[in-house]
């Protein structure tokens, strides 16, 4: 068994590729998702963004917008702090298991 | 000896600018009034640049020094890094410009040219750090064959350099004619004599120093700006919002989306152009091998999309202070137009918030914003020639740094020429189209061969060398053909291709292009390439084996 084999039949492994997988994809479909749902949105029903929030001017288009910038900050927010509590213990711990192999 | 050429030439440079802004004294009431503050910041900036290139050129010896400082960059750091890349003048300027013209538009901008983020954060920033050394062909390559993929990477690098270098270049010609009062030729010579000092000589580290100074100027100046426009209506967005649809020819209608997107295929067409296309920008992807490991490069992605996206939130509220400060005031307009055109509406905006101060404080912030750009793309063509490129086909793989740096040096200067004389060419272009042609070009070609190598296990060598051509050349053969460079360029009558934005259909090709010609490649080495793949996903995920940039 040479080592990428043994890396792999590590249980600290597949507990990595499992946290990865059930942070990265459920994210990147969050941003894509409502990101076309916007675009979607401006090509087909773009005067629904103009209808203004309440009693005032500033439209649902806007605060959309603004919306999502922030909304993309929070995304990476969420990763980071994931990726440093789940993803960093597990990769050290294979990693010093993989240099004991040596 | 390399020292003293630098310091020689930073002195000529020097001795230039200082000789060409005094006859600008002279003789420019013809052309725009010469605002003391610009000159004396933006000598400063120039300075200390170069100082700072003088300082670098002392560190960089390696390849690992001129490609990607050391390693040595912290996450913080490169975050601003990156952000000093990634906002341009033309998104300062130009987004602030469609904002204040046609108002939620702008917004459609901004937030295409962030939403790439997450996702490179999220598929991209780490595998990339783990896999690659220098450039995303070291990635793209890994295990599949050297030669052909490291062409065509960069191939497309180089393409999207080009491209984005030009749109730079001609942007700060202008600008600067209209700031300075300088011709434009000497304006784009100057800019680019200065771009290739730095990476010549100061290599990725004078190169992230020059980003950082520019990022810290450009957010200081935007906020300081922001704050002054929401300061004027009591820091209530509905104030401002309703004293510019007062004041705008289109009142209302401002607040939804306008003519910027006309038809369907065209928004989600540039939709994808700019997310993707984020993640495939050869100049950013660099800048992740400038840190030392995968948590160095997640840090980056979340302090550069930070940096970002407060950015293009003050931009467009710089857009809307525009409008309520410079519609109803007849001494930005000449003929009933803007002074300089719509992309100077933040400039102008700046006069009217803080005087002749902050006029030429946030002037030299947009020549030095312009400056760090071209600079970060510059260092990414010329690594692209000299580590993909030359080091591949020239010296065969066999490490000859010492040759490696000298190549790289010349194809700094090689492209500083080039660029400088497309700039110079282009000037009377509209060349708005080329930075959209760029981000579709990254989007078609650079993306899709690197996300799959890093993803999927069938990818093979044909595959990706096949279908990311077409990608490259859909892209391109598309915009030609269509409406900005058939009609608007060439002038012929109608387009062969009706949109504007090709990304949906060139994007699509280069996908199913890479997976056709891979599943139908039964070769030995598709045999061996898809075999190679577990030790590259390990490789990737937990970062062991890492190339360290630092050479030990």
């Amino acid at each position: 068994m040479n080592h990428t084999e043994q890396i792999r039949q590590m249980p600290e492994y597949a507990e990595l590729t499992r946290a990865r997988k059930k942070i990265v994809w459920p994210l990147s479909v969050a941003v894509i998702v409502a990101y076309f749902a916007l675009i979607l949105i401006i090509a087909f029903w773009p005067a629904s963004l103009g209808a203004p929030i309440g009693e005032g001017v500033t439209s649902v288009g806007i605060a959309l917008g603004l919306g999502i910038i922030v909304y993309c900050m929070v995304i990476t927010g969420i990763y980071v702090t994931y990726a440093n509590r789940v993803i960093e213990p597990l990769t050290n711990a294979i990693r010093q298991k993989a240099g004991a192999l040596k | 000896m390399k020292l003293k050429t630098l310091t020689a030439l930073s002195f000529f440079t020097a001795a230039a600018l200082i000789g060409l802004s005094a006859t600008t004294f002279a003789d420019t009431a013809a052309k725009a009034p010469v605002n003391v503050t610009a000159i004396v910041m933006f000598l400063a900036f120039v300075c200390v640049t170069l100082g700072i290139t003088y300082w670098a050129a002392r560190r960089t010896k390696t390849t690992a020094d001129f490609y990607a400082a050391g390693g040595g960059i912290g996450g913080f750091q490169n975050g601003l890094a990156i952000a000093g890349d990634y906002m341009s003048a033309a998104s300062f300027l130009g987004i602030a410009g469609l904002v204040y013209m046609s108002g939620f538009d702008g917004l459609i901008y901004a937030i295409g040219f962030l939403v790439g983020w997450p996702i490179v954060l999220l598929l991209i920033a780490e595998p990339l750090r783990n896999l690659g050394k220098y450039t995303f062909a070291d990635v793209a390559s890994f295990r599949l064959q050297q030669k052909p993929i490291r062409i065509l990477a960069a191939s497309g690098s180089l393409v999207t350099v080009i491209f984005y270098l030009i749109a730079q270049l001609v942007g700060a010609g202008k600008l600067i004619e209209v700031l300075f009062g300088l011709s434009y030729e000497t304006a784009v010579i100057i800019v680019g004599v200065l771009m290739t000092l730095y990476v010549t000589f100061g290599g990725m580290l004078a190169t992230t120093w020059v980003q950082l100074i520019k990022a810290i100027l450009l957010l200081s100046g935007a906020s300081l700006m922001a704050v002054l426009v929401l300061a004027h209506f009591n820091f209530s967005f509905e104030n401002m919002f309703v004293a510019a649809t007062n004041v705008h020819a289109k009142g209302t209608a401002i607040m939804a989306p306008g003519t910027l997107v006309s038809d369907p295929i065209s928004a989600i067409s540039l939709g994808m152009a700019l997310m993707f296309g984020t993640a495939g920008l050869p100049h950013i992807l660099m800048r992740f091998f400038t840190v030392k490991d995968a948590v160095q490069a997640r840090r980056s992605v979340f302090y550069a999309t930070g940096f970002i996206g407060y950015f293009y939130i003050l931009t467009f509220i710089i857009g809307f202070g525009a409008i309520v400060m410079l519609l109803n005031n007849p001494q930005y307009f000449a003929d009933g137009k803007l002074v300089g055109g719509t992309n100077m509406a933040a400039i102008h905006l700046s006069q009217a918030l803080g005087g002749d101060l902050l006029l030429g404080f946030i002037s030299a912030v947009a020549f030095a914003t312009i400056l760090a750009v071209v600079s970060g793309l510059t260092l990414a063509g010329s690594s692209a020639i000299s580590h993909d490129l030359y080091a591949t086909l020239v010296l065969k793989g066999k490490r000859d740094e010492k040759k490696e740096i000298r190549a790289s040096r010349i194809a700094t200067v090689c492209l500083g020429v080039i660029a400088v004389l497309l700039g110079i060419v282009f000037e009377n272009q509209n060349v708005a189209f080329m930075v959209g042609l760029a981000f579709c070009v990254a989007a078609s070609a650079n993306f899709p061969i690197l996300l799959l190598s890093m993803y999927w296990r069938k990818l093979t060598t044909r595959g990706a060398v096949i279908g990311g051509s077409i990608g490259l050349l859909t892209a391109l053969v598309l915009v030609i053909i269509g409406p900005t460079v058939w009609v608007d360029a060439f002038h012929f009558e109608q387009a062969i291709f009706p949109y504007k934005y090709p990304a949906i259909f060139s994007i699509s090709a280069a996908f199913i292009g890479i997976w056709l010609f891979s599943i139908l490649d039964n070769s030995k080495t598709a045999k061996a390439e898809e075999a190679a793949f577990d030790a590259q996903f390990v490789r990737s995920q937990t970062g062991i084996g890492i190339s360290e940039a630092a050479e030990h």
